[in-house]
């Protein structure tokens, strides 16, 4: 049995609870003058946002940037929303990808990753170390994916978004998703072997 | 070497970071809230007043170049007392009929006392 009672913002790709109104509702709402539809959205939404563009960017201020910017459209465009026609998630995602694209064609070099620190006040300074430097592992070998597989395993494996939807957010089939994922899998496993050493593995 | 093996932890390396990457997904700032909820208000706000002046039709916005309904209130009265003068004029103007037409009404008369002291000449 579903269980009603879990934040349904907290899981990706995952549609809502039936006792609250959907993002399409909500956006009409909004449509409609309703300031509080703003604040419900932007709560289940601009987390996603904001997640995707900071994995994709690796900087975050342009992240927020990107976020805000995206969100801007999504207050602006909602009076033209036909419900039904794709998830509003979906658009959004969309929006914060070719964002942050536009971003990077304007700058060219990345820049180095800053992602955010650990907050388990428990782990040790050692722990704690460590723990970064695999985020900015993670984080540098996905800055040198192509575009295209870094969209798509950022989704797929940080975002947890079906293939399907994925296939929506990036304009191509679901196996042109597959694809990409794969081979941008490959891609960071041979990444990431290069520094094996540098992050610790074997002593876990 | 063992490759095979080497591959297996690696991915399954891969597989932790994303674990990792997936729990440490952002809640989000509060002052980036605020920046979003500000721009959906002035959206919110802008959609409620009425477009006036995207909807206006032309003889309204010409109305407003010619400075609104006072602006067209002098307009008119400076053409009706352009209109009055061109009927009456004060008499501290100078009438231009009398410019056009003196000559020819002098003429004339000079003409009539000719023709009369010609025909008296004639008797």
């Amino acid at each position: 049995m579903e269980d009603l009672t879990s934040a349904p913002q907290d899981v990706r790709g995952v549609d809502y609870a039936a006792n609250e109104p959907g993002d399409d509702a909500l956006l009409r709402q909004f449509a409609n003058g309703d300031a509080a539809a703003a604040r419900v959205l932007t709560d289940r939404l601009a987390p996603r946002s904001l997640s995707v563009a900071l994995r994709f960017l690796g900087n975050r201020a342009e992240a927020e940037d990107v976020t805000q910017e995206a969100m801007m459209r999504l207050w602006q465009m909602a009076p033209d929303w036909v419900p039904g026609q794709a998830k509003v998630s979906t658009w959004l995602y969309r929006v914060t990808l070719n964002l942050c694209v536009d971003l990077r064609r304007k700058k060219t070099p990345d820049r180095l990753a800053d992602v955010p620190e650990p907050e388990d006040e428990e782990a040790s300074a050692a722990d704690r170390l460590q723990d970064a430097a695999r985020k900015d592992a993670l984080q540098t070998a996905l800055s040198q994916l192509p575009e295209r597989q870094r969209q798509a395993v950022v989704l797929r494996h940080i975002e947890e978004l079906p293939n399907p939807e994925i296939a929506g957010i990036m304009g191509i089939s679901v196996e042109a998703v597959e694809s990409l994922t794969a081979r941008g899998k490959r891609s960071l496993t041979a990444i990431l072997a290069g520094r094996r050493d540098e992050l610790g593995y074997d002593d876990d | 070497m063992n490759w095979g093996m080497t591959m297996t932890e690696d991915k399954d390396n891969l597989d932790l970071l994303f674990a990792q990457a997936r729990q440490d997904r952002q809640e989000l700032p509060d002052d980036l809230a605020v920046r979003i909820l500000t721009d959906a208000e002035s959206v919110r706000l802008s959609r409620l007043q009425p477009d006036e002046p995207k909807a206006a039709p032309r003889w309204a916005r010409l109305l407003t170049g010619l400075g609104g309904w006072q602006g067209m209130g002098g307009l008119v009265a400076a053409s009706m007392a352009g209109v009055w003068i061109g009927f009456s004029a004060p008499e501290f103007l100078p009438d231009p009929a009398n410019y056009i037409y003196a000559e020819d009404v002098s003429f004339v008369v000079a003409d009539l006392s000719l023709d009369t002291s010609f025909l008296e000449d004639a008797e």
